[in-house]
């Protein structure tokens, strides 16, 4: 008996250690996370002028600014796959406490880059600006499909402050870009979680996208038509 | 109308989608990223916009995902029912009967072991256990409880986790590893072994077997203060603190159980009450 209850002891003392490492991990990592948080606040801040930079000079500029942070992000998470790389398979252990980062730098980057280009960026270059090689750290696809739904609610909301600084362009373009989206969203089976909410929200966006391009339209404000008088209002 | 709005944009959408898999020649897109053709290769990418390029793999890897993700929790489910047999059969053990009934209960428990839970195994490689484990761990920790009944119906200790994954050794993942019991499972699992014990305890006592309802006191008291040293599972925080209430309500049953055997039991012989009992109990069958 008395071996018994020592046999256990040792076991359980070994449990310990190894919770206790692995509560050490969730530490380090937590640290990491607190900093990432910091940047992702800033680089947001310095993305938000772009809702009422009036020339594409200041608009340039705000997003070099918010473009610059994507090094501090890179340093971040070449961290956290430090961290997991000593840990082969745990990834997903530790995986909440990242998630909900994840997102937000999936939107800020997709959203940098479609300001930039018009078009999305792909999984693979989500990976490829934060610098993590997929067999090591990769990015889950999805959190990288969350990243992009919150997408289309900042466009939706950069296309009201486009028109009203009287760019009549953006519309067409975020609304034939959002419409894309979300066909291949379509495409995808999602089970009930987290990612079909805020898809099913997408629509929403995408309809209000659509009724500025209406009223941008039926006021004959689109270059290519022949401009009628502007209303006054 | 905003609904009908939409189902018609969704249909101009599959009108495009289609006309453009006519018209587009060129081929965009890049190699698939799981490379393991699982013969759900679609019809075409080619000349499809890249956007749904990129999210038909997407969508192929999700796919494989949620399958993986559904076998997982039907094999977990399998253990799991077959796990409970081999408890309750461990519980039908009486004197009589006690060889034949554990070695039957030790032959379910390897057959448990090289379908069921050989099945899971070969679902898993690489971060394929952390992932999916809310799916499956159930399961497992069924299995450690049904392990660990055996074994402490046989030899009265503890099933060790190292003894455990030493009984899995044959079993290999996808990747061909030896598939391992996290500690957090066996943990889980070994929580629930308490009540079991608890259980046999107190039917041990019935029986007229106290000294069983001590040595399950015993072990009871070690895994207790074993599990009180530990630092609480962040991976399951709330599984956790239940277990540790319900152990403790179970140590707190078999001390009373043999806190009343030993001050009751004094008033008679330890021959008289089991044979009391048994005779009483024959009678009323």
């Amino acid at each position: 008996m008395d071996e018994n209850r020592n046999l256990m002891e040792l076991q359980f003392e070994e449990f310990r250690a190894q919770l206790e490492e692995s509560g050490a991990v969730r530490e380090k990592i937590r640290a990491v996370i607190s900093e990432l948080d910091n940047v992702i606040r800033v680089m947001q801040a310095a993305l938000l002028p772009v809702h009422h930079a009036t020339t594409p000079q200041s608009g340039k500029e705000v997003l070099n600014k918010a473009k610059s942070y994507i090094a501090q992000l890179q340093n971040l998470y070449s961290q956290l796959a430090e961290i997991i790389r000593v840990r082969p398979g745990q990834y997903y252990r530790y995986h909440d406490h990242w998630r909900n980062q994840t997102h937000t730098v999936v939107f800020l980057l997709a959203f940098v880059h479609w300001l930039d280009t018009q078009g999305l960026l792909s999984h693979s270059e989500v990976e490829t600006l934060l610098g993590v090689k997929p067999e090591e750290f990769s990015i889950d696809v999805e959190d990288y499909l969350v990243g992009l739904c919150n997408i289309s609610n900042e466009l939706s909301r950069y296309v009201v402050n486009r028109v009203t600084a009287g760019d009549y362009e953006c519309p067409r373009q975020v609304s034939a870009f959002l419409s894309d989206l979300f066909s291949a969203f379509r495409i995808l089976n999602l089970r009930n979680d987290l990612l079909r909410k805020r898809f099913d929200g997408l629509k929403y966006d995408l309809k209000k996208v659509e009724e500025v391009l209406y009223d941008v339209k039926i006021r004959g404000l689109l270059s290519d038509q022949a401009a009628p008088k502007p209303m006054v209002s | 109308m905003e609904d009908t709005r939409l189902k018609e944009r969704k249909k101009k959408h599959e009108k495009m989608e289609l006309q453009e898999e006519v018209v587009g020649g060129r081929v965009f897109g890049k190699k698939p990223r799981t490379a393991v053709g699982m013969g759900l290769a679609q019809t075409s990418s080619q000349g499809m916009n890249p956007l749904h390029t990129n999210f038909q793999e997407i969508g192929r890897e999700l796919d494989l995902m949620n399958e993986k993700r559904e076998r997982l929790v039907k094999a977990s489910r399998d253990v799991t029912i077959h796990s409970k047999k081999v408890i309750f059969a461990v519980h039908r053990i009486s004197g009589l009967n006690k060889a034949a009934t554990l070695e039957q209960a030790q032959r379910d428990l390897n057959a448990v072991r090289s379908n069921q839970v050989t099945r899971l195994a070969r679902e898993m490689q690489g971060n394929d256990y952390w992932k999916f484990r809310r799916a499956f761990s159930p399961g497992m920790q069924e299995f450690v409880e049904a392990a660990a009944t055996v074994e402490f119906a046989k030899t009265g200790r503890l099933l060790t986790l190292a003894e455990l994954n030493r009984s899995f050794l044959h079993i290999k993942d996808a990747a061909n590893k030896p598939f391992e019991v996290s500690i957090p499972d066996y943990i889980l699992g070994v929580g629930d072994l308490t009540g079991e014990l608890m259980r046999l305890a107190v039917s041990g006592i019935a029986a007229g077997q106290p000294e069983a309802a001590i040595s399950v006191c015993n072990l009871i008291r070690g895994l207790y203060e074993g599990f009180s040293m530990l630092p609480s599972l962040q991976e399951n925080l709330r599984d956790w603190k239940t277990k540790s209430d319900t152990m403790f309500q179970s140590l707190m049953k078999v001390e009373t159980a043999c806190y009343n055997v030993h001050v009751r039991g004094s008033e008679y012989p330890p021959e008289m009450l089991a044979g009391d009992f048994e005779y009483s109990r024959d009678d009323h069958s």
